[in-house]
């Protein structure tokens, strides 16, 4: 079973190497840095904390995108393009074929995130700007955020169009990001309506602000080994309960 | 079809291109060019609403509303505390996006001083800084400035200044600050004390320039005190009062061998006898100094209250 | 024939589907039922849309039915391992564009678990069979649509199962590449393998087809060796002569009922396959050159005429 879920991972992974959109978007993350550099020098103190905010940020804009943008079409197209037919025949079930793509993904993204934040550190040593824990910690929350993204555009690539993937994906990942403060915001209100709702919204749809670590990263604050392992453990329930509701739609789906 | 068609073609599109370039380059020519800043018209979105929406981009997102704060204090010097508004809400936005910055909160300690409500706004920064950097001297400090400088409140400014003692990188003079500030004497050696710090911190040539302004007038207030001594002298030596400042000098044996200096930077004025009150005044000035009764307290003050009372006027 | 080990079998096979978001529900499978036997080459033939396709991707765990049963060598086709068995050839297949030849029939390798040590021989043997040896390091993207059916081909048999499932294998080919494909399949056939080819190309068919069944509007019409449906009535034979006398003629035509047709100085006669020895010998010592002489078989198209003409008129009936 392994070996048949590597090997689509590893086809997955291949497909995207030999897709350009992603040298594309790497390549605009990388400008989208030194944009941030050039930004910074407007600020005559903390420039170099800007510079590494703002390339921090590009990694997470940019493997967004592409968890979102490429993550949509990888069960949808394969099922539009009839490759499914092929593969489908061979002893390979549906769940080792969506975890077989779904992994690849996750891979290739985040080799993306580990070369963007090579450069990442490449300019912090240049700037002399400070690297620590903090960033590890957040880039690695951030690989977590990525994989769940990746999981929701499967889930929805597995029964709609990229279209509409993209539209709910992005939406998940808005809403998922602000579930806290709305539950907080809610918690105040008169309405026990608006009460329950903020706080039901915040247990079911992802808490992807769990996995923000973006201003300890920042000002280096200490990041305690909870605030890693729990926001983690939390990814991998989560990302393993979506991927088993799409493993469900998916072995529904009549191939006609 | 004929070349000649075909050419004729070629110079209609080449023809229709330029047209379109002309079209847009006029419209944009008419764009406003002037910043939202020089307008007036910069709306800064609420500090919970961007909170909410930062999508995780937190540190980013304070940082380019900190480059927007700049851009205010940049756009127009002499306007700045006008926006002052603008400032607090985009230093307010800054600090709740990401209340671990340092800076940000000083740099709007130091400009927003336009009125008593705006110092108070400075104020709670300040607070906020405190509490997310405890272990820092410099929020203490400015807000013991505040305290003391703006609104005249010496034992709140003392507590405030003493537990920045010890912090790291405090200044020594702290201590023996707070003993003067509690026993409510030395207001003058306190006051500049106080600047001679704030002069120091000052990243701002317009900002420096009112402080060094503050300064001068308490020194200058230093040495109208040093010629009452003398005056005191010449009294003990001559019997009698001096008729002019200049008296100081005069005689076989005189107080003083010269007069310092009436004004710190310009020329052309001296040291009068007030002849209402019958106290040596530097021209310049024209009144002695009291510390929060300066020239540069009692402009400020008569700003503030024509500014509060138009705000009332502007309420009811 | 019959004692042959049923390798697939299908039992009542219904498939409705929704065409739209409401509640109307379309059969296009009406309860069919056949069995392919060991070492057969099996063709299902019938119209575009008879349901040739659903069936076949019922069979390959495509799609689900609604009720009936399907098994392939004696396993439910909603099983997984047993597919370590079977290949499957889709109509007009689609692969990974963006691999080479090599690379995709090593990427099938491993998916239908060839082991390591056998895979890149396997890959080879392949490539050579389908005549991709050269392109074997091109990507997919720069094949022709025939190239893209010969690595379909190379990709069901990468794993060398015992049962090989073709949707429309020799469609969008040349006449050379239809041949290639032919000669595969009646190799696979001597090899020991059992073959399922949807098709409606029923020359190809005639050619290599053991046994078929013909499928029309989710029936199945006719089920049986191909030698059963064309050896049904009596046997003709078809001669052309030339300089063949008008008074001959007319005694063929009344002593053994045979059917005349001029085409210029030839004739051409229709009669019964026993009489034609005797037709022949009156025709020659009559000073008749003999052209050909060929034996006239019911050809597989009259009867799926027949077959798709019944149909409609039931349908009307309905």
């Amino acid at each position: 079973m392994i070996g048949r879920i590597w090997a689509m991972a590893v086809n997955t992974a291949r497909e995207a190497v030999r897709n350009k959109l992603l040298y594309t978007l790497l390549f605009f993350a990388l400008i989208m840095m030194l944009f941030g550099t050039v930004l910074s020098a407007l600020s005559y103190v903390d420039r170099e904390r800007m510079v590494q905010d703002f390339a921090f940020s590009s990694i997470r804009l940019f493997s967004v995108a592409i968890a979102v943008f490429v993550g949509v079409g990888l069960i949808h197209k394969e099922v539009e393009r009839r490759t499914v037919y092929t593969i489908l025949s061979k002893p390979l079930s549906r769940a080792e074929f969506l975890i077989g793509k779904y992994t690849g993904l996750v891979l290739i993204i985040w080799l993306q995130v580990a070369i963007m934040a090579l450069f990442f550190a490449g300019v912090s040593l240049l700037l002399g700007a400070p690297l620590g824990f903090a960033h590890l910690a957040a880039l690695a929350l951030t690989a977590v955020e990525l994989a769940l993204v990746v999981a929701l555009a499967t889930l929805f690539s597995s029964f709609t169009t990229p279209l509409l993937s993209s539209f709910f994906s992005c939406g998940l990942w808005i809403a998922g990001h602000l579930t806290r403060d709305l539950r907080d915001h809610g918690a105040s209100s008169a309405s026990a309506l608006v009460r329950e709702g903020t706080t039901w919204m915040h247990r079911i749809l992802p808490d992807l602000e769990s996995f923000n670590l973006s201003l300890e990263a920042a000002h280096q604050l200490p990041v305690a080994a909870s605030d890693v392992w729990f926001p983690a453990l939390y990814g991998a329930g989560y990302v393993a309960a979506v991927l088993a509701f799409a493993v469900m739609i998916f072995e529904r789906r009549d191939f006609r | 079809m004929h070349s000649a068609d075909w050419r004729k073609r070629g110079y209609l599109r080449v023809g229709l291109l330029l047209i379109a370039i002309a079209t847009t380059g006029f419209a944009h020519s008419r764009f406003e060019t002037r910043s939202r800043v020089e307008l007036g018209q910069l709306q800064v979105p609420s500090a919970d609403y961007v909170k909410l929406w930062s999508l995780g981009f937190d540190a980013a997102v304070a940082d380019y509303f900190w480059l927007r704060a700049i851009g205010v204090v940049g756009a127009e010097q002499g306007a700045v505390e006008e926006q002052g508004e603008v400032l607090a809400d985009l230093i307010d936005l800054v600090t709740t996006v990401d209340p671990w910055v340092s800076h940000p909160y000083r740099f709007a300690a130091v400009w927003l001083t336009r009125d008593r409500g705006m110092v108070e706004r400075g104020n709670r920064l300040l607070e906020r800084a405190i509490s997310y950097h405890p272990l820092d001297w410099r929020n203490r400090y400015h807000l013991g400035f505040n305290h003391f400088y703006y609104l005249d409140e010496q034992l709140r400014a003392a507590d405030l200044l003493e537990g920045a003692i010890g912090l790291e990188g405090a200044p020594d003079y702290l201590a023996p600050l707070v003993a003067r500030l509690r026993s409510r004497e030395g207001g003058l050696q306190v006051a500049a004390a106080f600047l001679v710090q704030m002069i120091e911190s000052a990243e701002d040539e317009y900002k420096k320039a009112e402080y060094l302004k503050a300064l001068d007038e308490i020194q200058i207030e230093e040495r109208a005190r040093f010629l009452d001594e003398a005056r005191v002298e010449y009294w003990r030596r001559n019997g009698r009062d001096i008729e002019q400042v200049t008296d100081l000098l005069a005689g076989p044996n005189p107080v003083l061998q010269r007069l310092p200096r009436a004004q710190m930077h310009l020329d052309g004025f001296e040291w009068i006898l007030d002849p209402e009150t019958n106290q040596i005044v530097s021209s310049f000035y024209r009144i002695r100094y009291q510390l929060h009764e300066s020239e540069t307290d009692r402009q400020r003050k008569q700003e503030w209250r024509e500014r509060e009372a138009a705000a009332e006027a502007e309420g009811a | 024939m019959s004692d042959r080990a049923e390798i697939v079998r299908v039992d009542d096979l219904v498939k409705d589907v929704r065409p739209g978001f409401g509640l109307r529900v379309k059969r296009i499978l009406e309860g069919i039922s056949f069995r392919v036997r060991e070492r057969e080459i099996f063709g299902f033939i019938g119209p575009n849309g008879a349901g040739k396709t659903t069936t076949l991707k019922v069979l390959m765990g495509l799609i689900r039915a609604t009720s009936g049963r399907a098994s392939i060598l004696g396993h439910d086709v909603s099983e997984i391992s047993f597919r370590r068995q079977i290949g499957f050839l889709p109509e007009q297949p689609y692969f990974y564009d963006y691999l080479t030849g090599r690379e995709i029939l090593r990427f099938y390798s491993k998916l239908s678990g060839v082991r390591r040590e056998h895979r890149e021989r396997r890959v080879t043997e392949l490539l050579e069979l389908v005549g991709l040896t050269a392109a074997g390091n091109t990507r997919l993207r720069g094949y022709s649509k025939g190239m893209l059916q010969r690595i379909g081909v190379a990709q069901a048999l990468v794993h060398d199962p015992q049962v090989v499932f073709l949707d429309e294998p020799m469609s969008g080919l040349d006449p050379v590449g239809r041949k290639e494909v032919r000669d595969i399949i009646l190799r696979l056939r001597d090899e020991g393998k059992t073959i399922f080819m949807n098709t409606h190309i029923l020359s190809d068919v005639e050619m290599v087809c053991d046994r078929v069944a013909i499928i029309v509007n989710g029936r199945i019409r006719y089920e049986g060796a191909i030698d059963e449906f064309l050896d049904a009535g009596e046997p003709e034979a078809d001669l052309v002569f030339a300089n063949l006398p008008a008074e001959t003629a007319v005694q063929l035509e009344e002593s053994f009922g045979a059917r005349l047709r001029g085409h210029g100085d030839r004739i051409e006669l229709r009669i019964a396959e026993k009489d034609s020895s005797a037709a022949l010998r009156l025709a020659l010592d009559a000073g008749a050159v003999v052209i050909s002489a060929t034996p006239h078989r019911v050809s597989l198209e009259s009867i799926f005429l027949s077959a798709v003409n019944e149909a409609g008129a039931e349908g009307g009936a309905r």
